[in-house]
């Protein structure tokens, strides 16, 4: 059942590779769209089959493929995996739908929108270690290309650094998931928690390091940050959604599952370190969000800062954080989208996301005015607001934080007091005020100016549109989500006691 | 990628008040001869005279039949109170009257002019007493206002003779501008020129025309402003109406400038430069007020000829409204300048040093604050 979550987007980029003849751009996408429609349609199959009572692994699927280096083709489902490929399938869709504009090999860039999703799609359900590495290498190549070839000006600068960075993390995440072998004398790269135990601390302190460091570089976190701003400048907006909305989630999806899932102990002696590390993070992405002038790096900026979120919630590792943290992963992805799909629309009909160059976007009848209410929606959202999914998940972050870690969790709160100013920033700047899409060197003449901006179609915010739906119902409803998550991520609670109980002799 | 066109942003030119005093002193006209331009100012006149027609009805059925009355409910339904047409203003199927008050508050706050000198004298005021006298007699509520605030009423009546003599302009406004509509597609108007030469016209048959203004009370007639005040169309309520409304304004949104906490507003009411000529024809975060509710009255009556040209430039329907505020920016562009044509102080012909001099002032002094306003929209440099 899993396995055609990865068969139908491998299968229809395959499929499209092999087209016969030159179909237009419009029938490749259209193609793109069915296949990706199936998948989330297949996805919501797995919703109902799933049992959110269960905390273990569910509709597993396993094959022995590679037995002597221990790879073996193993899918499962659990509460924190679920929602992620939804989220997943939902992204991948929007980003097929919004691209309207491409200029070249539309069929090289829709096969390899497919190929990231079935490997994000395997990333999330690999059981097994090596596959779980095998997948999440296998998106790299795709989006690397996806900047490289369909990228802004500066691409080939981006997509060399997203790269190189996303190679080190991979590269430790290898290095962490062989030495964990290596040391336990097994060649199983099952994935079963707490398999750490054997080891001595200061062996699973250096593995769970190169995992934080690995997984640090993809979420990312201060200081892996680097990578992701070029990253997001220079591509274009449908790789930008799929960046923010999924390929971010692997690296936090990462830290809940492999750090904190495999090694509970040393996560537990590294917990308030991480912490003060994601207060960290928290507060550098949102300071330097502040400073940016472009609106796609300000929005890049305030991802680094909300994955912060992330991993405060995992230090804290209460049931209440850890649920917050899935939330936040969900919520971040839809809100990030949101954010910049508009930007996008803005880009596209203005040429410019300078904050000194826009103003007065929200004009009734010369600027973009729904694309404007859309915007002001997701960055209340993103700041917070109560009501929309981002009050939900930050709410219940801090709510389980605070007592485990109260200074880091309240300099995390000052961070997402400081989404609201860069984000009002933007909407100020950009948003209201006289309507130019022209530097002010003389107001009196910047005042007279007549403006000509292309009107935004129904059609293209229906995307945008489709999001914010996502944002406030997760905001006003969020039983949902947490009950299908509650038992898993209550489940991994528990690990650091587990850990704790059996090497002090056994639960008995 | 996106691609931007270059029309993208427009900067019109600005004629310097030099230029602008020439075309004056030549007798030229200030809007760029065109095809467009006439078709602009023409049928965007055409619409402004039907609204005006509204506009002036209800002014002087407020003025005559809502006189003094506390509460004016049904003000804006000129007596005709049917459940349909209260249905119709409920549910805002109807003219935005709410414009024409503003400009009558304009009119009134700035207070230019022969009757604001009359609303301030002695005859009127002795006038007032004895419509209170008899008004009070028999209406209880006035009778305990007056003494309380004893200058509420009368400033009530200074209200309603500014309204009924903003409705006796525009009464005459709104047949000349349908007489230029007739007179254009006669063929006797083609041009911008002849636009402005029609308009300065009707205005000099129309300047002796007498303003009075009387109510009945209690069965008797009784003049507000009488025939011996000696008020006239032209001086005593056109040009007060010019300069309050079209020069001076009220500082809203929309605007170039409207911080006073700023000191961006001056604190000398002759200062100011709010009004149509210099208004922004792009609402900027506004509440509705003007000009985008005359804009909004100017489009339900629309020619089909103009509407037909909006919709084939920039969003078409989408941004309607702005276009017709820069097309009424033209026409008022071409009204200035016919008062300004029929005002002179002599002959632009005139030979005579002095004579010519004293045009030439009076022309600079209108330059001076017309070089500030928004005469990007007149084209010059096309």
């Amino acid at each position: 059942m899993l396995s055609l979550l990865l068969l139908i987007p491998f299968g229809g980029a395959l499929l499209l590779a092999l087209w016969p003849g030159n179909p237009t751009k419009g029938r490749m996408r259209t193609v793109t769209l069915v296949v990706l429609g199936l998948q989330l349609a297949w996805s919501l199959v797995v919703l109902a089959r799933f049992d959110p009572g269960n905390s273990a692994m569910q509709l597993q699927e396993s094959l022995r493929w590679v037995d002597s280096l221990g790879l073996q083709y193993k899918l499962g489902v659990d509460g924190l995996s679920l929602p992620l490929v939804l989220i997943n399938g939902s992204l991948t869709l929007v980003s097929a739908i919004c691209t309207r504009d491409i200029d070249k090999r539309p069929r090289v860039y829709f096969a390899l929108l497919m190929v990231i999703s079935g490997a994000v799609n395997g990333a999330f359900l690999a059981q097994n270690l090596l596959l779980f590495f095998l997948f999440y290498e296998l998106e790299l190549i795709p989006l690397w290309c996806l900047i490289a070839v369909w990228g802004g000006a500066n691409r080939d600068y981006a997509a060399t650094k997203f790269l190189i960075f996303t190679a080190v993390s991979g590269f430790l995440i290898l290095g962490a998931f062989l030495g964990l072998a290596l040391l336990t004398g097994t060649a199983d790269f099952s994935l079963t928690p707490i398999t750490s135990e054997r080891l001595s601390m200061g062996a699973q302190l250096l593995l769970l390091g190169a995992l934080l460091v690995g997984f640090g570089i993809k979420v990312p976190l201060f200081p892996f940050h680097n990578w992701l701003p070029d990253a997001h400048t220079q591509a274009s907006t449908p790789v930008s959604v799929l960046l923010a909305g999924v390929l971010l989630k692997l690296g936090t999806y990462g830290l809940l599952r492999f750090c904190l899932g495999m090694f509970p102990e040393a996560w537990a002696q590294l917990a308030p370190g991480l912490a003060i590390w994601a207060a960290i993070s928290v507060l550098f992405g949102s300071l330097a969000a502040i400073a940016q002038k472009d609106m796609k790096r300000m929005v890049a900026y305030s991802s680094v800062g909300h994955m912060g979120y992330i991993l405060l919630a995992a230090a804290a590792a209460t049931p209440v954080a850890i649920l917050g943290a899935v939330f936040q992963m969900v919520s971040h992805g839809l809100i990030s989208a949101l954010l910049f799909l508009l930007v996008g629309i803005v880009y596209r009909k203005t040429g410019t996301r300078d904050l000194t160059v826009l103003h007065g976007l929200l004009n009734p009848e010369r600027g973009l005015p729904f694309t404007g209410s859309l915007m002001i929606l997701g960055v209340m959202a993103s700041a917070g607001m109560p009501g929309m999914a981002g009050f939900i998940s930050e709410f219940m972050v801090f709510r389980g934080s605070i007592s485990a870690y109260p200074l880091a969790t309240l300099l995390s709160m000052v961070g997402s007091g400081l989404t609201a100013v860069y984000f009002l920033l933007l909407v100020n700047r950009a948003f209201f005020g006289r309507l130019a899409v022209t530097p002010i060197t003389d107001p009196v003449v910047h005042g007279r100016l007549d403006v000509n901006l292309a009107a935004v179609a129904p059609r293209e915010t229906i995307p945008a549109m489709a999001l914010a739906v996502g944002v406030v119902a997760i905001g006003l409803l969020p039983a949902g989500l947490g009950r299908l998550s509650e038992a898993s991520t209550t489940a991994m609670t528990q690990l650091p006691a587990l850990a704790a109980a059996l090497k002090s002799g056994g639960l008995g | 990628m996106p691609i931007i066109s270059a029309e993208l942003v427009h900067a019109g030119s600005m004629p310097s008040a030099e230029e602008l005093q020439s075309k004056l002193l030549a007798g030229d006209s200030l809007l760029a001869e065109s095809a467009d331009h006439l078709i602009e100012v023409v049928d965007v006149l055409k619409s402004y005279g039907e609204v005006l027609d509204a506009y002036s009805t209800n002014l002087i059925f407020q003025a005559e039949q809502q006189f003094l009355l506390p509460f004016p409910l049904f003000k804006y339904l000129d007596g005709e109170n049917s459940p349909a047409k209260i249905w119709r203003h409920l549910n805002h199927d109807r003219i935005n009257f709410e414009y024409a008050e503003y400009c009558m508050k304009a009119v009134l706050w700035h207070g230019t002019g022969g009757l604001d000198a009359y609303l301030d004298s002695e005859a009127f005021a002795a006038g007032c007493a004895a419509i209170i006298r008899r008004k009070t007699r028999r209406d209880p509520l006035l009778g305990l206002l007056h003494p309380l605030f004893t200058g509420f009423l009368i400033e009530l009546i200074r209200t309603a003779a500014t309204t009924h003599a903003l409705g006796q302009f525009w009464r005459v406004m709104s047949d000349l501008f349908l007489d230029l509509a007739r007179a254009e597609s006669d063929g006797r108007v083609a041009s911008i020129e002849a636009v402005v030469e029609f308009i300065k016209d009707g205005l000099v048959v129309a300047a002796a025309n007498p303003i009075t203004y009387g109510v009945e009370v209690a069965g008797e007639h009784l003049w507000v402003l009488p025939p011996e005040a000696g008020l006239t169309f032209l001086v005593d309520v056109a040009v007060p109406y010019v300069e309050a409304v079209f020069l001076r304004g009220l500082p809203f949104l929309g605007t170039v400038s409207f911080n006073a906490q700023a000191q961006q507003i001056s604190p000398d009411q002759a200062q100011f430069a709010y009004g149509a000529l210099y208004a922004d024809p792009l609402p900027s975060m506004g509440a509705g007020i003007p000009p985008s509710l005359l804009m909004q009255d100017m489009y339900r009556h629309l020619p089909e000829r103009l509407h037909s040209w909006y919709r084939e430039r920039t969003r078409g329907e989408g941004d309607v409204r702005v276009k017709i505020c820069m097309s009424f920016q033209k026409s008022m562009f071409c009204v200035t300048n016919a008062a300004i044509r029929g005002t002179f102080p002599h002959p632009l012909s005139s030979t005579d040093p002095a004579k010519q001099a004293a045009n030439r002032a009076y022309a600079a002094a209108w330059s001076g604050r017309l070089a500030v306003a928004r005469t990007d929209c007149l084209d010059t440099s096309s």
